[in-house]
């Protein structure tokens, strides 16, 4: 029973891990987030293949007596770090977009006088 | 001395404290988000009121024909690409006046809230008290400012708090009806909340070294349109303005 999890765990950690290289290397996401995701599935990696046993010592040092709550909980953590990230990214993308928004329609508006106005040229400008 | 004539001759502003040498440039904010019926009315008066004031309009996404309404007037109209909220809307106003130079921002809402013959009395209260952003207030005196107990309730617990804050006296922290100094506007190009951005304006201000001051104004019930605060959203902007309140305390103070 507990081989075959162990190597249900390994094949989807190498799944993850090569998942993120191939989105690298399409250039499908970028580089600051590739690395995050690429540690996680390098973490899960070790931790079911040649870090497997010490996991078990590593949780009783811990004093988690379940060792497969440690991790979950490490998988929650990683996850949780991608999520903040993630936020703090939405906000400087939040930020960016507001003052292209503002400035285009402060540039679109300045293209529009300067059209009207040299329409008008020689007329009353005021 | 011939200019000084001219200058008074030209109306409202001039006044023996002011720290200008020559008129002061002012633009007049009009933050509108599908207001077309109410801001011909308003654009009109303005104008008529106010021929040295240029007037920025900036059109925050709207679905109706806000933007034709405007163009048929002598009003600048800024047409935001996509909807940002008033505060996006009102900062758009604060880039202009600062790229273009303004002395003076006044904003002044598209939906009839503010009445034009009131606009001169927060500017000239600027330029008397010497602050940076003069507050034209409902509470400061009774003007007949009628609004439900929640409200008003909310509003003297922001205006407390933003008192307590700043140090100073401040009896209508939300109100939208003010005029901004050139300091203030360059700080606010830079800083201005999103959504709900009054109350946190003020906080930024004080953070930033500027002096606030409030001025008592009569405003009006709207002339068309709905609120943008209804009765649930009430909830939301509590909870967001006091959230904003809290997390200005722990931010770094911006600098104009």
């Amino acid at each position: 029973m507990r081989a075959y999890g162990h190597a249900f765990v390994f094949v989807l950690s190498l799944g993850v891990f090569l998942v993120i290289l191939w989105l690298v290397r399409r250039r499908k996401i970028r580089e600051r987030f590739a690395i995050l995701w690429l540690l996680i599935a390098f973490l899960l990696l070790t931790a079911s293949s040649i870090g497997y046993p010490y996991l078990f010592k590593i949780a009783g040092l811990v004093g988690v007596p379940y060792f497969p709550s440690a991790l979950f909980f490490l998988a929650i953590a990683g996850l949780t770090l991608l999520v903040i990230e993630l936020f703090a990214w939405v906000s400087k993308l939040n930020d960016r977009t507001r003052v292209l928004t503002q400035e285009l329609a402060i540039l679109r508006e300045r293209v529009e006088r300067e059209q009207s106005g040299e329409e008008q040229k020689g007329t009353n400008v005021s | 001395m011939q200019l000084d004539s001219k200058e008074s001759a030209t109306g409202a502003l001039s006044s023996a404290s002011s720290p200008f040498s020559r008129e002061p440039r002012v633009l007049v904010i009009v933050p509108a988000y599908s207001e077309a019926l109410s801001l011909p009315a308003l654009i009109q008066q303005l104008t008529a009121q106010y021929p040295f004031y240029d007037i920025a309009v900036i059109d925050d996404g709207s679905s109706d024909d806000t933007a034709q309404t405007v163009r048929r007037t002598r009003a600048r109209l800024i047409s935001l690409p996509c909807n940002l909220g008033i505060g996006g809307a009102v900062q758009t106003g604060f880039r202009i006046a600062r790229d273009e130079g303004y002395d003076i921002a006044v904003q002044v809402d598209g939906d009839g809230q503010h009445p034009p013959d009131q606009v001169h009395i927060i500017v000239s209260a600027l330029l008397q008290s010497g602050s940076d952003i003069t507050i034209g207030s409902r509470f400061l005196t009774e003007t007949g400012y009628r609004s439900t107990v929640l409200r008003r309730m909310g509003i003297r617990f922001f205006s407390g708090w933003l008192s307590l804050i700043c140090g100073a006296r401040i009896t209508d922290a939300t109100s939208g009806f003010r005029a901004c100094s050139n300091r203030a506007i360059r700080l606010f190009a830079d800083h201005y909340a999103e959504d709900y951005p009054e109350v946190e304006a003020v906080i930024v201000a004080h953070g930033a070294g500027l002096r606030v001051s409030e001025v008592p104004v009569r405003m009006s019930a709207r002339l068309a349109g709905t609120s943008s605060i209804g009765a649930l959203r009430s909830v939301g902007y509590f909870v967001k303005v006091s959230l904003s309140i809290l997390m200005q305390s722990i931010r770094q103070a911006r600098r104009p």
